[in-house]
C-alpha cells in the first residue's frame, strides 16, 4: 500500500482521540493513563495517531510538506502499536499503526530522515545490522565457546537466532548465551545460522526503510530454507515481530517462537525444572513487539464491501489484528514457575503496556525522547514496590539500563532469561 | 494567513518555544473537516479554518497572558482540550488555537466531594481518582474520553447517571474563568475566598452567564479550573475488569446489578420511566446499545463481545432467529444500573425494580442477563469509555430528530420517526439501514421532570460524498417532520446557524438576520449585551448567539 491508499482511513477517523489513553475500561490511574509516548512527550495532537491522520491527509493534499517539525513527528512514532489496540476498541476499518508507519515510507521515499537514521541504514547496508560501529565480521563473537551447530554447514531442526541487539552489546550477550546453553541442555536440535545469520530488518520497516527491510527478509528467508529448520526461536521481541508477522507475509512458513514461548513449553512438558529460589519482587515489562504486535500473521486476500447501505466492511472476513492475542501469559507463567519469585504488575500491561521507547528506531534516532519514555517506565515499574523489571527483550532491557525514574532512582533490569539461569 | 514574528515572539515569551508552533503540518493536524463526524457541520469538501498559532499553555497565568496578547492584537482564540467534532476548532482566519492539554491537573476534596479540575482532566481519569476514595462523578453521553472541564462549562451534559447524579451543568460548583478581556474571574464561593463548594456564592454568581443551560462551547474565554461534585460509589477503589480486548467485562460485586428493561409499549416504557424516577432507585439508565438500530442490536452486541468478531459477522448473525427473537423482545427496551450501598439496599432496589416491571407488563431481557452480556453492559455504562462506538458502524454518525423531551411526549411520536428512518434508509443506500428505531439517550435527569436526552442515530460514511449529502437530505426531511408535530429544531440543524458551509463562523450580519425572526430575539439581544460586558473585542467565536438590540428595537 501507498499513503494514497490510505485516504479513505485518513477521513473515516472519527477524532474521538482515543488513540492517546490506554483503553478507558482498563484506565487505573491518572498518572499512568496515557499510551502513546509521542503525543506524551510532545503534546502537540499532530504526534498522535489522529493527527498523523489529518498530517497524511495535508501530505497527500500538498497542503504541507515535510518540514524539519513534521519530519520529526513522523519519525517520533515508536511503532509500538500502542493506539492501534485503543482504536480498535471500538473501530474495526482504521490501522493507525499501519499509517503511521506508511508515512515514514512515504517520508523516507522522499528523502525525509532523521540525521542518526542515514548511519543505521549504511550498517545495514555494510554490515548486515542496524547497530552502527558494528561488524559482520564480529557477529557470531557471542556464541564462542559454545558448543553448537553451525546451520552453514549443519542441519538441526531449531534455528537459534538472536538478533543484532544480542550479538553485538556486550552487556547483553550473556542473555543470548544462556537462552542458547538453556535450549541445548533442554535437549534441542539447535543451530545458529553462522555466517548467514544476519539483521532481521525490522527495525529498518519500523523506521520506514521498507524497501531495505524486504531485502533482508528476502535474504534471510532464503538462508532459513536452505538451513532447512523447523521452527527458529528468538530471544528478541523486534525480530519475532519482524519474523512472525512481516516475514510470514514474504512467505517464510516456518513456526517462529520467542524464548519465552520455548521456556513455556519446556516447563509445561516438564522438561524444565526450576530448584533454586529466586527471592525477589518483580515487575514484567510487555515488549510491544512481543505482546500487541506479537499476534500471528493470517493470509487473506479479499475485497471491500458494504453492507447495509453503509456499513464499511470486507469480504471474506479480515484478520483482525488488536493485541488480543498477543504473548503475555508465556512470560507470566514462566516467572510464575521460579520458586520465590513474585510478580507486581504495573497499571500498563499486556496489550496496553507503555512502550519502552527504543521502539521505531528512537533509542537510536531520539536519544533524549527515548530515554525520557524509558523513564516514565521506571517510575511506573517503582510506584509498584518492584525490586527488579523484567522484560523479554534487548531493545527495551537496554534502554531501560540507563534510565532513572522521575525522582532520579533506577531499578534493576533482568532479561527474564537471566532469572530463569538462576533458579536452575 | 501567519502570525507576525513580533506576535509569534510575544506568544512564544509567555509559553516558551516548546509550547507553540505555525509549522504548516502541525497547523493542518488542528483541523477537521466539517462533516468529518457530524454531517450537519458543513459540507465534505471543508475544513475548519487554518489557525495562525498552535499554543499551548501550561498555567491559568499563561492562558491570561495570551488572552491579553490577543485582545492586544485582535486576534481570536479558541481553547479546546480533546478536539471532538468540528465544534472544538476555530471558526475565524483570524484566529489562534490553544490546545489545552498541558493543563491536566486533579485534586480531589473527599471530605467535601469535590474535584477540582484543569482542562485537560478527561472523565476517565476523574472517575478513576474518585473511585480510589469510594466517589465517583456524572459522566455524560459525549464519554469519558472527553474534558470534564468542557462538559461542565461548555455543555449540555446528558449522561447515564444523569438520573442519580444531575447533568453536567448540575454539577458545577466553583470556577476559575479567564474571561475573553483576559481578567480572571473566580466564579461563586470561590470568588469570596471560600472555597470551590458552591457556584453562585457567596461570591459572584455568573453560571447563568457562564454556562446557561447549554453552555457556551469554549467562546467566552477559558476556564482553566471548574469544581465538580462527586457522588457516593459504592464500589472497589479500581474496577476489576476481565476480558480481551475489546470486549471487557467488569467483575463487580454483587451490590450492582445491569438489567436491560423491556416492555410491550411505548405507554408501558413511559409508565416505567416516571416510576423508576419516583422510586429513585436506578443509579444509571441509558438506552444504549439501541443506537446502532433495532433490526441490529442484539447481532452488534454479540460481535462486541467477540474478540474475533467483525462487522462482516453482521450478515450472518442478523440471519440468527435466537437473534432476531432477541431484538423483538428488546424492541422497546432501557438499560439500568442498581447501586446498592448494602446488601438491604441493593434488595430493595431489586425487588422495587421488580414491582415497577410487573406493574408495567415489563420484563427484563434475558439475554442481557447472561453474566458475561451483563458485565460488559455494566463497565461500558460506568465508565462510558466506548465513545467512538458511536462511529463503530459507519466511520461517523449524526444525532438527529432530537427527541429531547417529557417522556411521555417523546415516546409518543418514536414509532413514527422509526418508520420515516427506517423509510428512507429502504428507499435511499447514503444512510445505514438498520431497522429505523435507532433511538438512544439518558433516561431523565436530576430531580425528574421527565428530560429525555435522547436521539436518533443516523450512520453515515464520512468517506462517501453521497452518503453524506444523503445524510443533510435525510435531516432536512426530519426537519420537516419535527415542525409538523411542534417538536421544534431537529438536534441534526441545531448548531447549524453556528458555522458556515465554508467551515467558518458566520458574521454578527448573518446572526442578525438570523435570530430577528426568532421566536425569542430577545434571548439572542441578552446575549449580545453579555458578549459586549465580558467579550469587548468579539475574540470567542460565533458559537455564542448573538443578536444586535438596535434590531429588534432595544438600545
Amino acid at each position: 500500500m501507498a499513503l494514497q491508499d490510505f485516504r479513505p482511513m485518513q477521513e473515516r477517523c472519527s477524532n474521538c482521540l482515543n488513540c492517546r489513553w490506554v483503553p478507558f475500561d482498563k484506565l487505573k490511574s491518572d498518572r499512568f493513563g496515557e499510551n502513546c509516548p509521542s503525543i506524551a512527550y510532545n503534546n502537540f495532537m499532530t504526534y498522535s495517531a489522529r493527527g498523523r491522520f489529518q498530517l497524511g491527509q495535508t501530505i497527500l493534499d500538498g497542503d504541507a510538506d515535510y518540514s524539519e517539525t513534521v519530519v520529526d513527528v513522523v519519525h517520533s512514532c515508536t511503532a509500538c502499536g500502542s493506539c492501534d489496540v485503543t482504536c480498535k476498541v471500538c473501530r474495526y476499518n482504521l490501522e493507525p499503526l499501519e499509517h503511521n508507519i506508511e508515512l515514514k515510507v512515504d517520508a523516507v521515499e522522499k528523502g525525509k530522515t532523521l540525521p542518526a537514521q542515514a548511519g543505521i541504514m549504511a550498517a545495514l547496508k555494510q554490515e548486515q545490522t542496524m547497530i552502527p560501529g558494528s561488524k559482520k565480521a564480529q557477529r557470531l563473537d557471542w556464541a564462542k565457546g559454545i558448543q553448537v551447530k553451525d546451520l552453514f554447514k549443519d542441519k538441526a531442526e531449531v534455528a537459534f537466532y538472536p538478533g543484532c541487539k544480542y550479538s553485538y552489546d556486550p552487556k547483553l550477550q550473556k542473555v543470548a548465551q544462556a537462552a542458547l546453553k538453556l535450549l541445548i541442555d533442554a535437549g534441542a536440535d539447535v543451530g545458529i545460522m553462522g555466517n548467514a545469520d544476519a539483521c532481521c530488518g525490522g527495525r529498518a520497516l519500523q523506521m520506514g526503510f521498507r524497501a531495505e527491510f524486504t531485502e533482508r527478509a528476502e535474504a534471510n528467508i532464503k538462508a532459513f530454507n536452505t538451513a532447512g529448520v523447523k521452527v527458529i526461536v528468538t530471544p528478541c521481541s523486534d525480530c519475532y515481530h519482524a519474523l512472525k508477522r512481516q516475514y510470514a507475509k514474504l512467505g517464510l512458513a516456518i513456526e517462529v517462537l520467542h524464548t519465552v514461548e520455548y521456556l513455556d513449553r519446556l516447563i509445561e512438558e516438564g522438561k524444565l525444572k526450576f530448584t533454586k529460589p529466586v527471592n525477589m519482587t518483580v515487575t514484567y515489562h510487555d515488549p510491544c513487539h512481543l505482546g500487541r504486535l506479537g499476534e500471528p500473521f493470517v493470509p487473506w486476500e479479499g475485497t471491500e464491501k458494504k453492507i447495509m447501505n453503509q456499513v464499511h466492511t470486507w469480504s471474506p472476513k479480515r484478520p483482525r489484528y488488536n493485541g488480543a492475542y498477543g504473548i503475555y501469559d508465556a512470560p507470566r507463567n514462566v516467572l510464575a514457575a521460579i520458586p520465590g519469585l513474585r510478580l507486581v504488575e504495573m497499571d500498563r500491561i499486556r496489550e496496553y503496556a507503555w512502550c519502552c521507547g527504543a521502539g521505531g528506531g528512537c533509542s537510536q534516532t531520539l536519544p533524549e525522547y527515548s530515554a525520557w519514555t524509558a523513564s516514565e517506565r521506571i517510575t511506573e515499574a517503582n510506584t509498584t514496590g518492584a525490586e527488579a523489571m523484567v522484560t523479554a527483550c534487548p531493545w527495551c532491557e537496554a534502554n531501560f539500563m540507563g534510565a532513572v525514574d522521575e525522582h532520579g532512582k533506577s531499578i534493576q533490569v533482568f532479561d527474564i532469561i537471566e532469572l530463569v539461569q538462576q533458579a536452575l | 494567513m501567519a502570525l507576525t514574528a513580533e506576535i509569534y515572539q510575544a506568544f512564544e515569551d509567555v509559553v516558551g518555544k516548546k509550547n507553540i508552533s505555525q509549522d504548516k503540518g502541525v497547523l493542518e493536524s488542528y483541523r477537521c473537516i466539517t462533516s468529518q463526524s457530524s454531517a450537519h457541520y458543513g459540507p465534505y469538501d471543508h475544513k475548519t479554518p487554518l489557525p495562525q498559532a498552535v499554543v499551548l499553555p501550561g498555567s491559568t497565568e499563561e492562558v491570561q497572558k495570551i488572552i491579553k496578547l490577543c485582545n492586544k492584537y485582535k486576534i481570536q482564540f479558541k481553547a479546546s482540550t480533546t478536539f471532538w467534532s468540528a465544534m472544538g476548532f476555530i471558526g475565524s482566519e483570524n484566529a489562534i488555537q490553544l490546545d489545552m492539554r498541558r493543563m491536566k491537573g486533579i485534586e480531589i476534596d473527599e471530605k467535601n466531594m469535590i474535584a477540582v479540575v484543569e482542562p485537560y482532566a478527561i472523565g476517565a481519569v476523574v472517575q478513576v481518582e474518585a473511585m480510589k476514595v469510594g466517589l465517583n462523578c456524572n459522566i455524560p453521553g459525549v464519554g469519558c474520553s472527553s474534558s470534564v472541564v468542557a462538559s461542565t462549562a461548555g455543555w449540555v451534559g446528558f449522561g447515564p447517571t444523569s438520573i442519580s447524579m444531575g447533568v453536567a451543568g448540575e454539577n458545577m460548583l466553583g470556577a476559575e474563568w479567564v474571561l475573553p478581556d483576559g481578567e480572571v474571574l473566580r466564579t461563586g464561593s470561590l470568588g469570596a475566598g471560600a472555597g470551590w463548594f458552591n457556584g453562585e456564592g457567596p461570591g459572584p454568581s455568573t453560571r447563568s452567564v457562564l454556562r446557561g443551560f447549554q453552555g457556551t462551547t469554549g467562546t467566552m474565554g477559558v476556564c482553566t479550573k471548574v469544581a465538580i461534585r462527586l457522588h457516593p460509589w459504592p464500589g472497589p477503589t479500581t474496577i476489576p475488569t476481565r476480558g480481551q480486548t475489546p470486549a471487557y467485562k467488569a467483575s463487580l460485586p454483587d451490590n450492582f446489578k445491569c438489567y436491560t428493561l423491556c416492555y410491550p409499549s411505548w405507554e408501558a416504557w413511559a409508565k416505567g420511566a416516571a416510576l423508576l424516577h419516583e422510586a429513585e432507585i436506578v443509579y444509571l439508565g441509558h438506552r444504549q446499545f439501541n443506537m446502532f438500530g433495532r433490526d441490529i442490536k442484539a447481532a452488534m452486541l454479540r460481535i462486541l463481545n467477540d474478540p474475533n468478531g467483525q462487522l462482516a459477522d453482521l450478515e450472518t448473525l442478523l440471519q440468527d432467529p435466537e437473534l432476531k427473537k432477541q431484538n423483538e423482545l428488546m424492541k422497546m427496551d432501557i438499560q439500568v444500573v442498581l447501586a446498592g450501598m448494602t446488601a438491604r439496599d441493593i434488595a430493595y432496589k431489586e425487588k422495587v425494580l421488580d414491582r415497577i416491571l410487573e406493574l408495567c407488563g415489563g420484563w427484563k431481557s434475558e439475554m442481557m442477563l447472561e453474566k458475561d452480556m451483563q458485565d460488559y453492559v455494566l463497565l461500558y455504562l460506568l465508565r462510558l469509555g466506548h465513545k467512538n462506538l458511536n462511529y463503530t458502524l459507519c466511520g461517523s454518525y449524526e444525532g438527529n430528530y432530537g427527541l429531547s423531551s417529557n417522556v411521555f411526549v417523546a415516546t409518543a411520536v418514536i414509532e413514527e420517526a422509526s418508520e420515516l428512518k427506517d423509510k428512507w434508509a429502504k428507499t435511499h443506500t447514503t444512510i445505514a439501514d438498520t431497522g429505523g428505531d435507532s433511538d438512544m439517550g439518558s433516561l431523565s435527569i436530576l430531580g425528574g421532570g421527565g428530560a429525555m436526552g435522547w436521539e436518533f442515530f443516523v450512520n453515515f460514511d464520512a468517506y462517501d460524498k453521497a452518503s453524506i449529502q444523503g445524510t443533510n437530505d435525510f435531516i432536512d426531511e426530519t426537519q420537516k417532520w419535527m415542525f409538523a408535530k411542534g417538536l421544534g429544531v431537529d438536534m441534526g440543524r441545531w448548531n447549524q446557524d453556528i458555522r458556515r458551509k465554508d467551515g467558518l463562523n458566520f458574521t454578527q450580519e448573518e446572526h442578525d438576520a438570523m435570530y430577528v425572526n426568532a421566536a425569542q430575539p430577545l434571548v439572542f439581544a441578552y446575549q449580545w449585551k453579555v458578549r459586549e460586558a465580558v467579550n469587548p473585542n468579539h475574540l470567542g467565536g460565533s458559537y455564542y448567539r448573538t443578536l444586535t438590540p438596535s434590531k429588534i428595537g432595544l438600545a
